[in-house]
């Protein structure tokens, strides 16, 4: 950084209007890359400006509409690794399982379930780097552990459960020590595939994006029933024994009811308030939502028709996959709606789904009684210590244009 | 050494943006283009990556009780918006690679040359303030003028500002003085100036912000939540979830495996 000359300081026309002669470029910001100065940073685009003052009739007070959070800045490769990610944590457990009760006659399921956990998780690794800003840095992810990071933990349960999977693979079934080992890691990646489905949920919950922290005692929940449904999915699709196929249709069967269940669940928990559930009952992204449950539900109808022919089978494997994937993709849509919509942070955290429901504080910031949707049993509240809760004038009613 | 940080008093801001010029002069950041948004005065819209200072213009049809004219119902309020550098900053909690550190003014600081831009802060941040530049990669957000700092000089956007709307200083006086200024204005009529994310009692969700500010209307009308919470606290609950599910997910692979099994002997 400290090595830049002032002939390259007049190559460097990117905006930051620094006069080569006088300036070096040693600030702060000074390192950060830009591409071109004609075209505007594209995060400042504001389709969603209103040019109209923030007393808007009949709505809760915002900033020109403006959204009061950042949206995430994750691409379609996050939403597709829930998925890789859920079905390799989800078929490491099956295989791990396999092993352990399942005796010789499902030592080929066992095999095959490694083998998806294997390639899942190297894919996985693909995905997320893939994501990165700047993905040639990505084993900084493993330079410290951050117990109250939920991707720093994640990241270490991506790589154990990589490693150990991978070393299942190569020993498991040798002689000696080393088939032992390989036998340990087996039940290791299994045990590591159990938080691997789910810690994606506990990641959308630990964010400031109001329906994801809304949803955050189903959402895991869904994430892991919808990981087992889309295991056993996939391993329905792959060629497998008919001894096989008994365990694999029950146990996507079960993914699929826990994946209806849990998504019943989840859209509860948001229903707490209007603006929270918005993104899941409109606009694409409830349109996405609605598919997402029709395909389990198609899915779990078909595996449970009597007398199914093959093509059935696959059908409904196929709907099941694809139930999966919605879902991960509707959860992500609908993450990135709500944030853009101010009223959806506003409103839940006057109506005390803020801080308030942790701390148990009755108060906003700005010295106001929260609202309560329910009625909740607490002392009195307590009078602001410092001064009376201001008064705001009341806002004449402005006709909309 | 100790507790650095802003008293923001938007009761004196006159929106001449001082502050966003002298924040982009010194940290050398690039502009964001030369665009209107048609929102007022407020050509910036929000905190960003480039953006590290953000001047809000609100425009109420209501007056405020020491600007009447007599002639119009109408005020003007303008905030100039910053990283709060949050007692419990969610972006610091969220960061896996240890790239967001507190320093040892007890500021927020993102090194940029650890950042690998997975954009985990950008989502957990409750006030919106950190952003990913997509041809950079990385995270970028206010350090207090941590160069600065280091030399004992006073941040550029607090140096700048013509009106002393920007305070920097140690925290505990600054609070003092805030608690001053509010029962002034209290005296002088201004009914409604409260101090917004002063202490931990003010806002528990995120321990008191070393950036607080001074307002006259609800913090929504300035784009602030009303009783943000940095996500980790209610994290808990989260991983509590995940714990009885993995239960599930075990009881139904075992259950499928015995099952099958049975079934396929019979």
């Amino acid at each position: 950084m400290a090595d830049i000359r002032p002939e390259d300081l007049e190559k460097r026309r990117d905006g930051r209007n620094i006069d080569p002669k006088v300036g070096s470029l040693s600030g702060e910001g000074a390192q950060q890359r830009v591409k071109g100065t004609d075209e505007t940073h594209p995060s400042r685009e504001l389709p969603r400006m209103r040019p109209s003052p923030s007393g808007v009739p009949g709505e809760a007070p915002s900033y020109y509409g403006q959204p009061a959070i950042k949206e995430p800045v994750w691409i379609w490769s996050i939403p597709l690794y829930f998925y890789v990610g859920g079905v390799a944590g989800a078929a490491s457990v099956l295989g791990a399982a396999a092993d352990a009760i399942g005796g010789k006659r499902l030592e080929g399921l066992g095999r095959r379930c490694r083998w998806v956990g294997t390639v899942g998780d190297i894919v996985s690794s693909g995905l997320l780097i893939h994501d990165l800003g700047r993905p040639e840095r990505f084993l900084n992810m493993l330079r410290v552990f951050r117990p109250t990071s939920p991707m720093s933990v994640g990241s270490w349960v991506l790589v154990g459960s990589g490693a150990m999977n991978t070393a299942s693979l190569l020993f498991a079934g040798r002689r000696g020590w080393l088939g032992r080992a390989g036998e340990g890691a087996a039940v290791a990646a299994g045990l590591l595939g159990l938080p691997l489905a789910g810690y994606t949920a506990v990641l959308l919950a630990n964010t400031a994006v109001p329906i994801w922290q809304a949803t955050r005692k189903s959402l895991p929940l869904l994430f892991m029933s919808s990981a087992v449904a889309g295991a056993g999915s996939l391993l329905e699709l792959l060629p497998h024994s008919r001894r096989d196929a008994k365990v694999l249709h029950l146990f996507s069967t079960m993914g699929k009811v826990g994946e209806l269940m849990a998504s019943v669940a989840v859209q509860h928990e948001a229903s707490r308030l209007e603006v929270l559930e918005r993104p899941l009952k409109h606009g694409p992204t409830g349109r996405l939502w609605k598919t997402a449950r029709v395909c389990t539900a198609a899915s779990l109808a078909l595996g449970l028709w009597p007398g199914r022919t093959r093509w059935m089978k696959v059908a409904g494997a196929l709907l099941g996959t694809a139930g999966a994937l919605a879902t991960r993709f509707a959860v992500f849509r609908a993450g990135k709606a709500s944030a853009s919509d101010p009223q959806a942070t506003f409103q839940p955290q006057r109506q005390g789904m803020g801080a308030a429901e942790v701390t148990g504080h009755t108060h906003a910031s700005d010295g106001k009684p929260l609202k309560f949707p329910l009625p909740v049993l607490r002392e009195e509240p307590r009078a602001p210590e410092r001064h009376a809760p201001p008064v705001w004038p009341r806002e004449p009613e402005i006709p909309a244009p | 050494m100790g507790q650095k940080g802003f008293f923001t008093d938007t009761t004196l801001c006159i929106g001449c943006k001082a502050c966003e010029v002298a924040c982009k002069q010194w940290n050398q950041l690039p502009d964001d283009g030369f665009r209107l948004t048609g929102m007022s005065y407020d050509n910036t819209g929000h905190l960003g990556a480039s953006t590290w200072r953000h001047v809000a213009f609100v425009e109420r049809p209501v007056p405020l009780p020491t600007q009447t004219s007599g002639v119009l119902d109408f005020s003007w309020l303008m905030s100039s918006d910053v990283c709060k550098h949050c007692q419990r900053a969610g972006c610091l909690e969220a960061c896996p690679t240890g790239a967001i550190i507190r320093t040892e003014f007890d500021t927020v600081y993102v090194q940029p040359d650890v950042c690998n831009g997975c954009g985990y802060c950008v989502a957990a941040c409750p006030f919106g303030v950190v952003d990913r530049r997509e041809d950079d990669g990385r995270a970028w957000k206010c350090t207090l003028c941590y160069d600065r700092l280091g030399e004992d000089m006073t941040p550029a956007c607090a140096k700048a500002c013509p009106t002393a709307s920007i305070q920097f200083g140690d925290l505990d006086e600054l609070r003092e003085r805030a608690e001053h200024r509010v029962e002034h204005l209290h005296e002088k009529g201004l009914e409604q100036a409260y101090l917004y994310g002063a202490d931990a009692e003010n806002q528990p969700g995120t321990g008191g912000l070393n950036a607080f500010f001074l307002l006259v209307d609800r913090p929504e009308v300035y784009n602030l939540p009303p009783d943000p919470v940095v996500p980790t606290m209610k994290g808990r609950e989260a991983w509590a979830a995940m714990g009885w599910g993995a239960l599930g997910m075990a009881v139904v692979t075992l259950g499928a495996v015995l099952f099958g099994r049975e079934v396929a002997r019979g």
